[in-house]
C-alpha cells in the first residue's frame, strides 16, 4: 500500500516535469519561432529594397543617357548654327541632318529675340517639324497669336541662360506626350539672340519604365518637376498596399517612382509563416510522444531506477536533437579552396550546451562558437535559441559586433531563467584573410601561424544574456594564407586527470602545428588531452573548431596614386596612370578609353583653371580599386570650383577654345556613375568620380 | 601623335595616327589648318589608326565641321574605332558628322 502511494506520487512527480519540458520547449519554439519571423521579415524587406534600387538605378542611368544625349545635340547643335545667323535658310538644312539620326527629336526650331530680323517683324521662329519617318515641313511659327516670348521656355532661358527642360506637353499636332529641352541660342560674338530647342517624344521613356519590373505587379512610373506623369506602363494596377520608391534623374529633375505591392514582397514569408508553424506543431507533437513513450517505459519498471531511465533517454533525445543542428560534413567546403575546417565535439555524459556553426556567404566565411552555462535540457534549448539565434542574425548582417549585440538584446530580453552563454563570432572575408570578430565572455582562440600559436587578443566583453544594452567591441586582423584559428570550449583547457590537474593552456599550445591540416590537428590535440586526462570521467562537452586560411590569391582593394604638376603636357603620364589602373582591375578597352576620357577631361580642367595663370600647382590623383567599383578622386589646392555646378561654356574664351556646352564635364557626367564636389576644410577641391563594375 | 596631309581627286584628306589628347591638341589644330583653308571641297578625317579622342580634339573636328558648313564643303570622319564612336554617339556628334568605313 504505502508502495503504491510512493510510485502514484512518483508519476505525479514525473508527468509535471514532462509537463515542464513541454512548457519550456513550446515557449522556446516559439520565441525562434517570432524571431525568425521578425527577421526574415527584415531582410525580405530589406531584398526588395536592394532590388528597388538596382533596378531604378539601371533604368535611371539608361534614361539619363538619352536625355545627356539630346543635351549634347542641342549644345553641337546651336554651335554649329552660329555660322549661319545671316542665312537663315540653311538653319533648317543643318537641323535636319540632326533629326534624320535622332528619331525622338520631334520638332527643331530657334526663337529669335523680338525683331532680330527687322525684315520678319517681332516674332520669327523657323520650325522642323516631323511629319513622319524622315518627312519634315518647314514652317515659320511665330506670330502675334502664337507669341513665344511669353512661354515659360523661352523666358526661363532667357533669364537664366542655361538649358531648360520643359514640362511634358501634349503635342496635339503629333497627338503624343512631349518635353522641350530649350538652351541660350547665341551668336558669334557669344551674345544671346534666341532660344534653341528641341521638341522629344516621350515614348522611349515609357520602354525604359516597362523594363522596370522587380515583381510581378510592381510598376513604375516617371513625374515631371510639378508631378505631372511623364511615363507610365499601359496598365497599372491599384493594390492597397503597397511600398513606394523615388530616384531623381539627373538635369532633367524628373522623379522616377516605383511601386510595389506589399504581398509580392512578402509573399515567401507568407509560405515560410506556414511552415515554421507547421513545424512547431510537429515538434511538440515529436516532444509528446517522447513524453509518452518513456512514460510507458516507467509504468513498466515500476521503480526509482525508471526515474534515472526516463531522464537519460530524453538527455538521448535531446542530445540527437542538438547534434543534428551543428554542421558535422567535413571538409564543409570540398570545391573550395581557400579554406580548410574541420571540428569536433567530445561529448560528456551528460547534455551540454556547447555550439558552434558556421557557412558561407558573399565570400565571407560566418563562424561562431558558444557554451551555454549549466548543462542539461535546459542548457541544450538554449544553445537551439542561440545556433538559431546566430543564423538569423547574421543573414543580413556582415559585422560580427552587430550580431552579437543583436543577439544579446534578444537573449538578456527573455532570460527570466538567468542563463547565459559565451559566445566568440568571427566574420572571415576569403577573398583577403581579414578577420572581424566579437568576442562575448569566451576563450580567446588561437591563432597558429608559421611563427608559432599565439592566443588572439579579445575584448573579454560579457557573455551573452546578462546585461541588455551591453556595448560589445568588435576587433579585426589580417590572417596570412597558410594560418589558422582554432576556437575551442573550455571543456578542453579545464579536462582534469585523476589527480584534479587541468589540461592547462600550456598544455593546449604545445600541441599545435601550423603546417598540420585542419583534420590532423584537432585529432592530435584530441589526442593530447585524451592522454592526459587518461580514465577519468569527463565532465564537459569538449569542442573544438579549426578554420584555416589557405587563398593564395588574395585580393584586396588596392590604391595607385598619382601627382601631377599643373601643365599640360604631363596629360601623357594620366594616360599611362590610367592604363595601369585599368590592368589591375581588368577593364575592357572601350571602358579603358571612357576612363582616360573621363579622367583627361577632370585633370585638364583642374591643370587649366584651378591655380592662376603662370604659378605652379599640383593635382593629386588617386584610384581605389575594388572587385565592384573603380573610384577616382582628384584633389587641389587651388581657387573653389565646383565643375559638377558648371555646365555653360566660357565666353570669355576666344570661339576656337570655347567650349561647347561645357562639353569636358558633360562627358565625364555621361562615363561615371557618380560625380560628387566637395570643398574640404583645409581648402582642397575634391572631386570624386565612381564607376561601378558589374 | 602623329597628322598627314594627302590630297587626291580634289579630296584632302588628313590620317590620324595615336591619341589626341589635351596635350597635343594645339599642335593638331594647327596641323589641320589646310583643312580649314581647304573646307570648300570634300575633306577627310581618316582615324584609321586614331586611338584615343578628349573634348579637345572633338572640338577640333568640329571646328573643322563648321568651317566646312560655312564653306558650303563636307566633311567625312573615316574609319572611327568602336570606343570613339562611343563618345561620338555620347555627346550627340554622331548626328554632325558623316561617318564611312572603308572597304577593307
Amino acid at each position: 500500500m504505502a508502495k503504491k502511494l510512493l510510485n502514484d506520487n512518483f508519476d505525479r512527480l514525473a508527468a509535471r516535469q514532462g509537463l515542464y519540458i513541454i512548457l519550456v520547449a513550446v515557449i522556446a519554439l516559439e520565441a525562434t519561432g517570432l524571431l525568425q519571423y521578425y527577421f526574415s521579415r527584415k531582410a525580405i524587406r530589406e531584398e526588395a529594397d536592394n532590388r528597388a534600387a538596382s533596378e531604378m538605378q539601371v533604368a535611371r542611368l539608361a534614361a539619363e543617357k538619352t536625355t545627356l544625349t539630346i543635351e549634347g545635340s542641342a549644345y553641337a547643335l546651336a554651335w554649329i548654327l552660329e555660322d549661319y545667323v545671316r542665312k537663315p535658310d540653311k538653319i533648317l538644312d543643318e537641323m535636319q541632318r540632326v533629326m534624320d539620326a535622332t528619331p525622338v527629336i520631334m520638332n527643331s526650331f530657334i526663337a529669335f529675340e523680338p525683331y532680330y530680323y527687322p525684315q520678319f517683324g517681332k516674332w520669327y521662329e523657323p520650325v522642323l517639324s516631323r511629319i513622319v519617318g524622315n518627312n519634315y515641313e518647314r514652317l515659320q511659327m511665330g506670330s502675334e497669336t502664337h507669341d513665344y516670348f511669353e512661354t515659360e521656355w523661352y523666358r526661363t532661358v532667357m533669364e537664366t541662360g542655361k538649358g531648360y527642360w520643359s514640362e511634358p506637353y501634349l503635342d496635339e499636332a503629333l497627338s503624343m506626350m512631349v518635353v522641350t529641352f530649350a538652351i541660350p541660342f547665341k551668336d558669334l560674338g557669344g551674345s544671346v539672340i534666341g532660344v534653341l530647342g528641341l521638341d522629344i517624344s516621350l515614348n522611349w521613356l515609357t520602354e525604359i519604365v516597362e523594363q522596370i519590373k522587380p515583381y510581378d505587379r510592381a510598376y513604375s512610373t516617371i513625374l515631371s518637376r510639378k508631378g505631372q506623369l511623364i511615363a507610365m506602363p499601359p496598365e497599372t494596377l491599384t493594390v492597397e498596399r503597397s511600398l513606394k520608391y523615388q530616384a531623381p534623374l539627373e538635369g532633367t529633375g524628373w522623379k522616377m517612382s516605383l511601386t510595389i505591392p506589399e504581398d509580392d514582397i512578402y509573399a515567401p514569408l507568407h509560405r515560410m509563416e506556414t511552415m515554421i508553424l507547421f513545424l512547431q506543431i510537429l515538434g511538440v507533437l515529436f516532444l509528446l510522444l517522447i513524453l509518452f513513450l518513456t512514460g510507458r517505459n516507467q509504468k513498466k519498471l515500476q521503480d526509482v531506477s525508471r526515474n534515472k531511465s526516463r531522464i537519460e533517454g530524453e538527455l538521448q533525445v535531446a542530445r540527437g536533437i542538438q547534434m543534428s543542428m551543428i554542421p558535422k560534413i567535413f571538409p564543409p567546403y570540398p570545391e573550395r579552396g581557400d579554406v580548410d575546417m574541420y571540428a569536433a565535439v567530445v561529448p560528456a555524459k551528460e547534455v551540454g550546451g556547447d555550439l558552434y556553426d558556421f557557412y558561407t556567404r558573399d565570400e565571407k566565411l560566418f563562424f561562431c562558437i558558444g557554451d551555454v552555462s549549466g548543462k542539461g535540457v535546459p542548457a541544450s534549448l538554449v544553445m537551439a535559441v542561440t545556433r538559431s539565434l546566430f543564423r538569423t542574425v547574421s543573414v543580413h548582417e556582415k559585422s560580427p559586433q552587430r550580431m552579437v549585440t543583436i543577439m544579446n538584446e534578444s537573449m538578456a530580453d527573455m532570460n527570466e531563467a538567468n542563463m547565459f552563454v559565451t559566445l566568440f563570432c568571427g566574420v572571415l572575408d576569403l577573398r583577403n584573410g581579414h578577420l572581424r570578430y566579437c568576442n562575448a565572455g569566451h576563450n580567446a582562440p588561437v591563432l597558429v601561424t608559421a611563427d608559432g600559436p599565439r592566443m588572439l587578443p579579445v575584448e573579454p566583453n560579457l557573455p551573452l544574456g546578462v546585461i541588455i544594452g551591453m556595448a560589445f567591441k568588435e576587433q579585426e586582423t589580417d590572417l596570412a594564407t597558410g594560418s589558422g584559428l582554432f576556437l575551442y570550449t573550455d571543456g578542453l583547457n579545464e579536462a582534469e586527470n585523476a589527480a584534479q590537474e587541468q589540461f592547462g593552456e600550456d598544455r593546449m599550445m604545445e600541441s599545435f602545428n601550423a603546417s598540420l591540416g585542419s583534420r590532423e590537428q584537432i585529432q592530435t590535440m584530441t589526442k593530447a588531452v585524451g592522454d592526459f586526462v587518461g580514465t577519468a570521467p569527463q565532465s564537459d562537452d569538449l569542442t573544438m573548431l579549426y578554420i584555416r586560411f589557405m587563398n593564395k590569391q588574395i585580393s584586396e582593394e588596392t590604391e595607385r596614386h598619382l601627382i601631377l604638376h599643373n601643365d599640360i603636357q604631363q596629360i601623357p603620364q594620366l594616360a599611362e596612370f590610367v592604363e595601369t589602373v585599368a590592368e589591375v582591375a581588368q577593364l575592357d578597352v572601350g571602358l579603358t578609353m571612357n576612363l582616360n576620357l573621363a579622367l583627361e577631361e577632370a585633370v585638364t580642367n583642374v591643370i587649366m583653371y584651378a591655380y592662376p595663370k603662370g604659378s605652379d600647382g599640383l593635382v593629386d590623383i588617386e584610384a581605389i580599386i575594388r572587385k565592384d567599383a573603380l573610384e577616382f578622386i582628384i584633389s587641389d589646392t587651388g581657387t573653389p570650383f565646383d565643375p559638377t555646378a558648371a555646365p555653360e561654356a566660357d565666353i570669355s574664351l576666344d570661339v576656337e577654345d570655347r567650349p561647347i556646352g561645357g562639353l569636358g564635364i558633360f562627358l565625364v557626367r555621361n562615363i561615371m556613375d557618380e560625380v560628387k564636389y566637395a570643398r574640404s576644410e583645409d581648402g582642397k577641391n575634391i572631386l570624386s568620380m565612381t564607376k561601378k563594375l558589374v | 601623335m602623329e597628322v598627314r596631309i594627302t590630297e587626291k581627286d580634289n579630296v584632302m584628306t588628313a590620317q590620324l595616327a595615336g591619341r589626341l589628347d589635351t596635350a597635343v591638341s594645339q599642335q593638331v589644330a594647327a596641323e589641320l589648318q589646310p583643312l580649314i583653308d581647304n573646307a570648300d571641297r570634300t575633306v577627310v578625317l581618316d582615324c584609321k589608326e586614331l586611338a584615343y579622342i578628349s573634348s579637345s580634339g572633338l572640338r577640333i573636328f568640329l571646328t573643322v565641321r563648321k568651317a566646312a558648313a560655312s564653306k558650303g564643303g563636307k566633311v567625312i570622319v573615316r574609319d572611327i574605332n568602336n570606343e570613339i564612336r562611343q563618345v561620338f554617339m555620347m555627346t550627340g556628334f554622331l548626328n554632325l558628322f558623316e561617318i564611312q568605313e572603308s572597304n577593307g
